[in-house]
């Protein structure tokens, strides 16, 4: 017999003997700090109660910063989903030292069995947890909660009730000064609808009086909803009775009437609407017609002035969200767990806003055996070129065999990019080193970056080879320190984006750092002391506005397909001098960040 | 050298006893934490009055897999032990006899390795008990907690000389007394400590 705590719920909804038979079936065990306690997709072999320590509960594809869903201390119970869903969809990680009561799943299921109440007790914090999940996301503006969780009286109107007695031509004269589209009419029974359509009827196939009383015209068996109700679910019920309308009734009183037009256009001024179609979509075309219009949303994001970096998040989730449905249209499903899809580049560090071109791998566990796997990234390729991601130019994508591999393969070519360290290489290592998980699981893809840092994060030699790039492109700034003046613009993809996020990656790797995105990175290198936070955050800022400017003349670009300029081009000229001032500070900060890092990796005489 | 020969002598003695497999050499993962409750704290005339054993398995502490045994009244109860473990003559009534719990421990432990603290005091009892009911002393292999504990506190700080104590060391490792003076509670911590133990060298292997 243990100590354990069972005085809290669900324990509570046992009786002694059940306690009794808890106490009787538990094991202890302890978990390291940043051990996986559980992983995605791993069965749920045991329910967990923390004795002591903290559980973090990781969603593992999400970015980091946002990746963190649930916390457990002293007390609190996970596991109980794996268990009742037979894997679990994220990953636990103790975030300290941690002892565990293991309460096995067989006894887990037995009590369930047992005593209905505690079973209802884990289906509820599934619910509770699922509505948390959708709540955090709205706050991050991903993903279709925000559309989910609009409700029915954010977007009702004032019902317009009239009494009984009320003459056609009245009621005519009243839709229209209220600009209304029904009303309702009082009667015995209690109120009725009745629409524009009705009363053209009345007066023309039925030939009534324009002083004749509304009376027996409405449709007294109204469609309602409550005013809590969900907006979808509004929709949802107008479909099913095929009306344009229903009644908001609040404790049997009418508070208010809900149009179709009026939904449809609350959604569409919403840009949720994207994320919505590629969570509905169930064939490519569906996917693909949603994949279309996230240049509209970017536009759109752009126009309601939201932060770079968040409209960032949403559209590298986005992106996600789409290949994750082109991988599983395309591959059988006994793959997921064995492999593991990655994309790299600007769409891994999630700064790819219009799509570019894919850059993605595939890493298999060691001991897969897929036959066709070929064919089907082929395919999977062709696919995600349908979607608008075009082909990359420098065939980094699944395609090629060059890029997929099984763990032990791809650290065997990680060991030889290394220790090779031409051009080539080094630039297939800041690949690498950008690569994110979109499908799959991302523990392989976590084992060989593993390697990566292991191999690279040391080597002084290599680290300072690697930074040697970021001095290839001048900073186009004149001897006095204003801008250049080309004709042509300059060049700000060159000049700008690339010193800050090659030489972020390049400290990362030193300082084995492991999120992908540039300000991630740039967040945790200040933490670390690598950088000055203030230092930090106007290189952020920087950066920030080097993709700004590119976007919008990405946008450009896009509108007018005649227009050869290419984007990355800024000129000069065409600024205004709020927005020259701008660019020549980041610009001056670039250089800053340039001779820092030649200072530190002895770039000097290369 | 005794003990080696003794062990010897027993396994020949028994090699085609019921207890023989007690002999073989173990080739499994698991271990067993032992621990008793006695009323005395002489090795040679204290008596027992409850053991405990839990099993270790990798990193896990199978406590669903435990034993927790009361002895019958011994003859002596001295109003000493009566105050240190709060135990009357009556809580001992209605237990085991002396047989009957060595027979079950026997079983549960098998050839397992033993763990414990302070592992020589208990196991010259069990043995003492042992011997004329059985004619043969624990075989086991046997790890000592409290003294892989002082070894590795030497060898950071060479100038202790203090022995450590179970509360003590139980408060610096972290780990949480799981219910003090019953048999099987200071089993458990026992075994917490070993896994921290064991954990920590394992750490500091990686480093080096």
């Amino acid at each position: 017999m243990v100590e354990v705590d069972l005085s809290q719920p669900p324990f509570t909804l046992l009786d002694d003997a059940g306690r009794e038979r808890i106490r009787q079936g538990v094991d202890l065990a302890y978990f390291d700090c940043d051990e996986i306690v559980l992983e995605t997709g791993q069965a749920g072999e045991n329910l967990f109660l923390i004795h002591k320590g903290e559980v973090a509960e990781v969603d593992p594809t999400l970015p980091a910063a946002r990746s963190r869903i649930g916390h457990y201390t002293r007390g609190d119970l996970f596991g109980a989903i794996s268990i009742l869903n037979g894997k679990s969809r994220y990953r636990f990680r103790a975030e300290q030292e941690s002892l565990c009561y293991l309460l096995p799943r067989a006894l887990f299921l037995e009590l369930c069995n047992d005593y209905p109440p505690f079973a209802e007790f884990f289906r509820q914090t599934l619910a509770h947890k699922a509505r948390l999940l959708i709540e955090q996301r709205a706050e991050g503006g991903v993903t279709m909660a925000g559309f989910m969780l609009a409700r029915v009286d954010e977007c009702m109107r004032e019902p317009l009730i009239v009494p009984a007695a009320t003459t056609i031509a009245e009621a005519v004269t009243t839709i229209n000064e209220r600009h209304a589209d029904s009303m309702l009419v009082e009667g015995d029974v209690g109120p009725g609808m009745i629409t524009k359509t009705d009363l053209l009827n009345a007066l023309v196939v039925e030939g009534r009086d324009r002083d004749s009383a509304l009376d027996g015209l409405g449709h007294s068996e109204l469609i309602t909803v409550g005013p809590g109700q969900y907006l979808f679910e509004a929709l949802v019920v107008m479909t099913r009775h095929k009306v344009e309308r229903v009644v908001v009734l609040e404790k049997e009183s009418v508070v208010g009437v809900v149009e179709l037009t009026d939904v449809l256009s609350y959604f569409s001024s919403r840009s949720y609407v994207v994320s919505l179609q590629v969570e509905q979509a169930d064939s490519l075309e569906a996917l693909a017609a949603a994949s279309r219009r996230t240049p509209e949303l970017v536009k759109a994001l752009m126009a309601q002035g939201v932060k770079l970096r968040f409209a960032m998040g949403l559209l590298a989730a986005l992106n996600g969200r789409i290949m994750s449905k082109a991988w599983s249209f395309q591959v059988d499903e006994r793959y997921h767990r064995d492999s593991c899809l990655m994309v790299m580049g600007s769409e891994g560090r999630g700064e790819q806003i219009l799509k570019t071109d894919q850059d993605n791998g595939l890493i298999l566990a060691d001991d897969l055996d897929w036959p066709d796997c070929g064919e089907q990234m082929q395919r999977l390729t062709e696919t995600l070129i349908e979607l608008g991601y075009p082909p990359c130019p420098g065939d980094i994508m699944v395609s090629n065999p060059e890029w997929v591999g099984t763990v032990t393969q791809w650290r065997e070519r990680i060991a030889r990019w290394a220790s090779k360290r031409d051009g080539d290489s080094l630039m297939k290592l800041a690949i690498m080193l950008d690569s994110h998980a979109v499908v799959g699981n991302p523990v392989l893809l976590d084992r060989v970056r593993d390697e990566l840092f292991e191999r690279c994060a040391g080597d002084e030699l290599l680290l300072s080879y690697f930074a040697r790039t970021i001095l290839r492109f001048s900073t186009p700034l004149t001897l006095f320190g204003s801008l250049k003046r080309p004709q042509h613009g300059i060049d700000i993809k060159k000049g700008g984006i690339f010193p800050i996020v090659h030489g972020v990656r390049v400290m990362a790797l030193e300082r084995g750092i492991r999120p992908t995105s540039t300000l991630e990175r740039l967040d945790a290198l200040a933490e670390d002391g690598r950088l000055e936070p203030r230092f930090a955050e106007d290189l952020g800022e920087a950066l920030s506005l080097f993709t700004e400017m590119r976007l919008k003349q990405q946008l450009e670009h896009l509108d007018s397909s005649k227009d050869e300029r290419n984007p990355d081009r800024v000129v000069v000229q065409e600024l205004s001098s709020l927005e020259r001032d701008l660019l020549r500070e980041a610009l001056h900060i670039v250089k800053d960040f340039k001779q820092r890092l030649s200072h530190r990796f002895h770039l000097e005489y290369s | 050298m005794i003990k080696v020969l003794r062990r010897a002598a027993d396994r020949r003695r028994h090699a085609n006893g019921d207890y023989a497999w007690l002999f073989h050499p173990y080739t499994g993962d698991e271990m067993v934490v032992i621990n008793t409750e006695t009323i005395g704290s002489n090795s040679r005339s204290a008596e027992l009055a409850s053991i405990a054993a839990v099993k270790v398995r990798g990193d896990r502490v199978l406590t669903s897999e435990s034993l927790d045994l009361h002895l019958a009244r011994p003859v002596s109860s001295s109003g000493e032990s009566i105050r240190i473990h709060g135990s009357r003559g009556m809580d001992l009534s209605g237990g085991l006899t002396m047989t009957d719990a060595l027979e079950r421990l026997l079983d549960f432990v098998g050839n397992r390795p033993l763990l414990g603290w302070r592992l020589g005091f208990d196991l010259a009892i069990l043995n003492r008990e042992l011997r004329p009911r059985f004619g043969f002393d624990l075989p086991n292999a046997t790890i000592d907690v409290a003294q892989s504990y002082l070894r590795r506190l030497r060898r950071r700080h060479p100038e202790v000389e203090t022995a450590p104590r179970f509360e003590k060391v139980a408060e610096l490792l972290d780990v949480p007394l799981m219910g003090r003076h019953t048999a099987l509670g200071d089993a458990v911590t026992t075994a917490l400590i070993y896994l921290r133990l064991e954990h920590q060298a394992g750490a500091l292997g990686r480093h080096s």
